[in-house]
């Protein structure tokens, strides 16, 4: 491990676990914001020191740092879980609880370092299951006619850069540039959880599926999904 | 871990008709590749991209049924987390020359997919895909495979022997 690295990971795991102590419900709100900004802050530190890794072509490091920066933000996006959920913002903390998912699931994938976050991950999974009613998703199936590679943008398959993998603190990812669009449906289990059913009409008006709140008509207008 | 054995068409006999190139080894076949009525209508998994840059990376040759300067697109239907892979052909005479090729085209998948599954709850950790075998005098077979990212290997054993087996009817 690089020495700039084994040291700032000192400074990474005290600051984290300060943090990790308001990750529940019943911890003063201002706690919880004012550790997404420590968050936030440590999130840039890395980004300081990744970029000079990446200059010293040290991948390692680099892709180290890249997982200690999305386990952070995974972090960050739990406490604005609980922050939203105080709010009474119900999707606003459905998303920050699928953000926080995202995030930890990649920093395992992006470095060894992160591999104790399987806990975490199944952690976020109970939450998601305790914290949120049943939700129904939807998925959208399409024809991919054109994707390119997020490093290289050339054409995916082209290049040697295969999606999920970690080059130089940057986690491939395959963009879709061209595709026809063949039709949505509802399943149970999606690879994307930002797509639900937010709402369903309920006489003459719209029920929220989160709250169970009725909309009022002026909020509902053209909103049967969050897709 | 669930694998299905079934007849498949006359892969050469279909790569003609399509107006496709005939693969004499290792290859992808298209998802519809025994009902599509043109080759316009051919589609492959959403991952047949990435699988060609496995093999590639690993130096296992693809003779790819794609026309010259052709691709085609693939479909994608992002309904569960389960990784859904493209058909894998695998010729008599590659069988004959390198009974293990299945294994090792199964192995490299196998390999990335640990790796992508990481940080992906246990019960989610699903792959589907296809191996199509030459057993012989044009006759094929079609293995499905549904289950975890181990059993590829008990897949490829499996998809060996059936290449090895003796054509039926003769």
């Amino acid at each position: 491990m690089n020495p700039r690295v084994t040291e700032f990971l000192d400074h990474f795991r005290k600051t984290v676990a300060e943090c990790e102590r308001f990750c529940y419900a019943a911890r003063a709100t201002e706690f919880q914001t004012q550790s997404i900004l420590t968050l936030d802050a440590l999130e840039s530190e890395i980004a300081e020191l990744k970029a000079k890794m990446v200059e010293t072509k040290d991948e390692d490091a680099a892709n180290c740092l890249l997982s200690l920066s999305l386990a952070a933000r995974a972090l960050s996006y739990e406490l604005k879980m609980w922050v939203a959920l105080k709010d009474d913002s119900a999707a606003s903390a459905w998303d920050s609880l699928v953000e926080a998912q995202t995030c930890a699931s990649r920093a395992i994938r992006a470095h060894a370092i992160s591999d104790h976050l399987e806990r975490y991950v199944e952690r976020l999974e109970v939450l998601e299951r305790v914290l949120f009613p049943p939700i129904t998703f939807m998925s959208l199936s399409m024809v991919i006619r054109e994707s390119r590679c997020s490093i290289c943008d050339s054409r995916y398959g082209e290049c040697d850069h295969v999606k999920g993998e970690v080059y130089m603190g940057e986690m491939v990812g395959r963009v879709i540039t061209k595709a026809d669009p063949l039709g949505t449906s509802i399943v149970p289990d999606p690879a994307n959880k930002h797509a639900r059913l937010v709402a369903i009409s309920d006489g003459d008006a719209m029920r929220d599926l989160l709250t169970w709140r009725l909309i009022p008509p002026s909020q509902d207008e053209g909103s049967t999904t969050g897709l | 871990m669930n694998i299905q054995q079934e007849d498949f068409v006359n892969v050469v006999q279909r790569a003609r008709v399509l107006g496709c190139r005939v693969p004499t080894g290792l290859a992808l076949l298209p998802r519809n590749f025994d009902s599509a009525t043109s080759k316009d209508q051919l589609l492959h998994e959403s991952e047949a991209p990435t699988v060609r840059i496995l093999w590639r990376r690993a130096r296992l040759e693809e003779t790819p049924i794609e026309p010259e300067g052709e691709r085609f697109p693939q479909i994608s239907e992002k309904s569960f987390e389960e990784w859904v892979g493209p058909t894998i052909f695998a010729s008599a005479a590659l069988l004959s020359q390198n009974p293990a090729v299945v294994s090792v085209a199964l192995g490299v998948i196998s390999n990335y997919l640990t790796d992508w599954f990481k940080g992906t709850a246990m019960d989610r950790r699903k792959v589907r895909l296809d191996v199509v075998v030459e057993t012989g005098k044009s006759q094929y077979s079609k293995l499905h495979y549904e289950g975890p990212v181990e059993g590829l290997q008990d897949l490829a054993a499996i998809a060996r022997e059936v290449g090895a087996s003796e054509p039926k009817g003769d």
